[in-house]
C-alpha cells in the first residue's frame, strides 16, 4: 500500500516539475542519426555549433550505421539522416509519393578508403593499382612476392608471405565505397561480386567494424584489408598508395580526396565517383550525405517551423564554416562543386509551402 | 555406530565443501567487480559527474568530458520503467496467486513466461512500434516502456511466488473478521510479504538497468543534457548500458577509459539501490 502511494506521489511530483517547465524555451534540439564514419566530425560540429549559438541549438547525432540512418529517416523518427550510400531510386520514389516532395542528399563530408596491410619491415607507401587490388580481393593473388606486386614496387623487397584478405562482416558504407571502386576497375569483380554495403566475398576473413578489420590486420603478418583513411591515420596503420585512372600514383591525402569530388556533379549529387576522372584525385573516395525532406513539415519528427529553420541554418553552417573542422579530425573538405549543389537543394526546402531555405540563404 | 571423531570429521569435510563452493561461486563476481574497478578508477573524476560527453575530439584533446547526462538519463528511464511495470507486474502476480481459479491464469502464466524468454531486443522493437513511431521521436518514455517489458514478467513471477509463501490460514483469518477479499490482499497479504516483493522488484530492476539492446532504438542516446525538463521524457536520452556499449566499441582509447568508468557507475548504481532498498525494508519490519 505504502509502496503504491509512494509511486503516485513521485509521479505527481514529476508532473508538477515538468509542467512548470513547459513554457516554451527558445532552445532547439535537432536529432540526427546514421553513418558511423562521419560521426566524429558531426559530433565535433555539434559541439562547435552549440558553443557559437550559446547553447541555444543542440545537435544530437547518434551513429547507428548508414542503413539505420536511411531507415529511420524514411520512418521519420529523426530530423535528418546520414549515409555513405545515397538513397536508391526506389526509396526516392517512395518518399516523393509519401511526402509530396523530394528527399535531398546533401554532401556533408568526404569518405576515403585506404588499403591497409601488415608486412614485417614494410611501412606505408606500397603502390597498388585497381586491377591488382581486384585480383587480390578475388583471391587470385596469394603471395606478397607475386610478380604483379613487385612490378609496381621496384626496389621493395617483398617477402614470400601468404596474402590474407580481411574484409568487413557488417554492412558498411566503407565496404560500399571499396567494392564500388573494385567494380569500376575490374569487369570480373563487377559481374561476380558487384558493390553494396555488404557483398559475398570470394575470399578472406570477415571482421566487425573498422576496428575489427584493423585488429586482424595488425595481428596477422601478410594481412591486407581496407579502412577509412582517418581510421588508418588515427591508429598508425600502414596503408598503400593507389594508381588512379590517369595512371598517377596518389598517396591518400585530404587534398586528393577533395579533388576526386571536384568534378561535374549531377544536380542531386547522387553519384559514386570512385575511380575519379580527375587526374589528381584519389580513386577510392565518395561523399557522405545528409538526408533531408523538401517539404520539411512532412517529417513527423520536426514539430515546428523554428526547428526546420534551425536545421537549415545548421546545414548551411556545416557545409561552409563547419568544414574548417575537417582536416584536424581526419576528413577532407567538401569541394566547391558540392557546396554549390547543396545550396541549390537548400533553396528548395519548404515549410508548408513557405520557401524557408531560400529566405535563410538570401537574408542571412 | 560411528565414533564421535568420525562424525566430527564428516561434519568438517562438509563445511569445507560448502565454504569451497561458496568461494567458487563468488570468485567470478569478485573478479568482475575488481577488474572493472581497477580499469575504471582512473577515469573517475569530478568532470565525469558534471560534464556532458560531446564529441570524441573533446576527449582526445583533453577538454572536459563526462557522463552527467547519461547518469540523469539512466535514472529517468529506469524510474519510468518502474512506474509502468510495477502496477501491471504486481497486478498480474496478485491475480496468479490470489485468484488461482481464474480461467485466464493458465494463459497468463504461459504468456508471462514467453515474455520473459523473449530476447530483449524484440522488446525494444515493440516499444519502437508502439511509442517511437507514433510519437515521431525517440524518447526516454519509449525507453521506459521497453525496459518495462523486461521488468514485467520478472515482477509478476516473483510477486506470485512471494505471495504464495503466505499461509492460506492468514487470509482466512482476515476473511473471518469480515474483510472483503481485496482488503485482505492489500492489508494482510502484501504487507506480510513485503520483503519478498521488494526483492522481486529489485531483481527486475537490476536486470533491466543492465539492458542496452532494448534502448538502442527507443531512448536512442544523446551526447548532451536535454535542454528542457520535459525533454528527458519526450526526447532522446542517454543511458549507462547503451553508452557503455558505444564507448566500448569506439576506436578511441580515452573513450574506452570512459567506458570502464561508466561500468563502475552502472555497477554502483545497481549495488546502491540494493543496499538502499534493503535498509528501507528492514527499518519498517515491525
Amino acid at each position: 500500500m505504502k509502496l503504491v502511494t509512494k509511486f503516485i506521489v513521485l509521479a505527481l511530483m514529476l508532473t508538477v516539475l515538468f509542467g512548470a517547465n513547459l513554457q516554451a524555451q527558445r532552445r532547439v534540439e535537432l536529432l540526427g542519426a546514421g553513418a558511423s564514419f562521419p560521426a566524429p566530425l558531426m559530433t565535433a560540429m555539434a559541439d562547435e555549433y552549440r558553443d557559437i549559438t550559446n547553447r541555444r541549438v543542440t545537435i544530437n547525432y547518434q551513429s547507428i550505421g548508414s542503413g539505420g540512418g536511411i531507415r529511420q529517416f524514411s520512418e521519420q523518427t529523426i530530423m535528418f539522416g546520414m549515409t555513405e550510400a545515397f538513397l536508391s531510386d526506389e526509396v526516392m520514389r517512395n518518399i516523393e509519393r509519401n511526402t509530396g516532395g523530394k528527399a535531398f542528399n546533401l554532401p556533408i563530408t568526404l569518405a576515403d578508403v585506404v588499403v591497409t596491410y601488415n608486412i614485417p619491415n614494410i611501412e606505408k607507401g606500397l603502390i597498388f593499382d585497381g586491377p591488382l587490388l581486384a585480383d587480390i580481393f578475388l583471391g587470385k593473388i596469394t603471395r606478397w612476392n607475386d610478380r604483379r606486386i613487385s612490378a609496381l614496387n621496384p626496389g621493395v623487397r617483398l617477402p614470400r608471405l601468404p596474402l590474407q584478405v580481411v574484409h568487413r562482416s557488417d554492412g558498411s558504407g566503407t565496404t560500399n565505397l571499396w567494392t564500388s571502386y573494385l567494380s569500376k576497375v575490374s569487369k570480373e569483380w563487377e559481374t561476380n561480386v558487384g558493390f553494396a554495403t555488404s557483398v559475398n566475398w570470394p575470399t578472406g576473413v570477415g571482421a566487425n567494424g573498422n576496428e575489427g578489420v584493423a585488429g586482424i590486420v595488425a595481428s596477422t603478418p601478410g594481412a591486407i584489408g581496407y579502412n577509412s583513411f582517418s581510421y588508418a591515420l588515427l591508429n598508425d596503420m600502414s596503408y598503400g598508395y593507389l594508381k588512379n585512372s590517369s595512371d598517377n600514383i596518389i598517396p591518400p591525402s585530404f587534398d586528393a580526396t577533395s579533388a576526386a569530388a571536384n568534378i561535374e556533379l549531377p544536380e542531386d549529387t547522387r553519384i559514386l565517383f570512385t575511380d575519379t576522372p580527375n587526374p589528381i584525385g584519389y580513386p577510392a573516395a565518395g561523399f557522405a550525405w545528409m538526408l533531408c525532406y523538401e517539404n520539411m513539415e512532412q517529417n513527423n519528427s520536426i514539430n515546428s517551423k523554428q526547428q526546420a529553420e534551425e536545421l537549415i541554418r545548421f546545414i548551411i553552417w556545416a557545409i561552409n564554416e563547419g568544414q574548417q573542422l575537417s582536416e584536424q579530425l581526419g576528413y577532407a573538405k567538401l569541394p566547391t562543386a558540392a557546396v554549390e549543389r547543396s545550396n541549390a537543394m537548400i533553396r528548395q526546402m519548404k515549410w508548408r509551402g513557405e520557401p524557408i531555405g531560400r529566405n535563410i540563404l538570401d537574408n542571412e | 555406530m560411528k565414533s564421535l571423531k568420525k562424525r566430527y570429521l564428516r561434519d568438517n569435510l562438509m563445511k569445507v565443501f560448502l565454504v569451497g563452493n561458496t568461494i567458487v561461486v563468488l570468485t567470478p563476481l569478485i573478479i568482475i567487480l575488481l577488474y572493472v574497478f581497477i580499469q575504471g578508477i582512473g577515469a573517475i573524476n569530478i568532470d565525469l559527474f558534471t560534464q556532458e560527453l560531446g564529441s570524441p575530439s573533446r576527449a582526445m584533446t583533453g577538454r572536459p568530458t563526462g557522463l552527467v547526462h547519461t547518469i540523469i538519463g539512466t535514472f529517468v528511464v529506469d524510474i519510468l520503467a518502474l512506474i509502468i511495470a510495477v502496477p501491471f507486474g504486481l497486478g498480474a502476480g496478485i491475480m496468479l496467486s490470489e485468484y488461482p481459479d481464474n480461467k485466464l491464469n493458465p494463459i497468463m502464466r504461459v504468456m508471462n513466461d514467453t515474455l520473459n524468454g523473449m530476447p530483449a531486443v524484440l522488446k525494444g522493437l515493440l516499444a519502437w512500434a508502439l511509442v517511437v513511431k507514433p510519437m515521431g521521436s525517440f524518447s526516454g518514455l519509449s525507453g521506459g516502456v521497453a525496459l518495462a517489458f523486461v521488468m514485467l514478467p520478472i515482477i509478476a513471477r516473483s510477486t506470485e511466488s512471494s505471495l504464495m509463501n503466505i499461509p492460506w490460514s492468514i487470509r482466512e483469518a482476515g476473511l473471518a473478521i469480515g474483510l472483503p477479499r481485496w482488503r485482505v490482499i492489500m492489508s494482510i497479504v502484501i504487507p506480510a510479504s513485503k520483503s519478498g516483493l521488494a526483492t522481486g522488484l529489485l531483481i527486475a530492476f537490476a536486470r533491466a538497468a543492465g539492458e542496452a539492446a532494448p534502448l538502442m532504438f527507443t531512448s536512442f542516446g544523446n551526447n548532451y543534457k536535454s535542454s528542457t525538463l520535459i525533454g528527458w521524457i519526450m526526447g532522446p536520452v542517454d543511458t549507462l548500458p547503451q553508452r557503455l556499449y558505444s564507448l566500448a566499441i569506439s576506436p578511441y582509447a580515452q573513450w574506452h577509459q570512459l567506458g570502464w568508468a561508466a561500468g563502475i557507475l552502472l555497477l554502483s548504481f545497481v549495488i546502491l539501490s540494493f543496499i538502499i532498498v534493503r535498509i528501507v525494508i528492514r527499518e519498517k519490519n515491525y
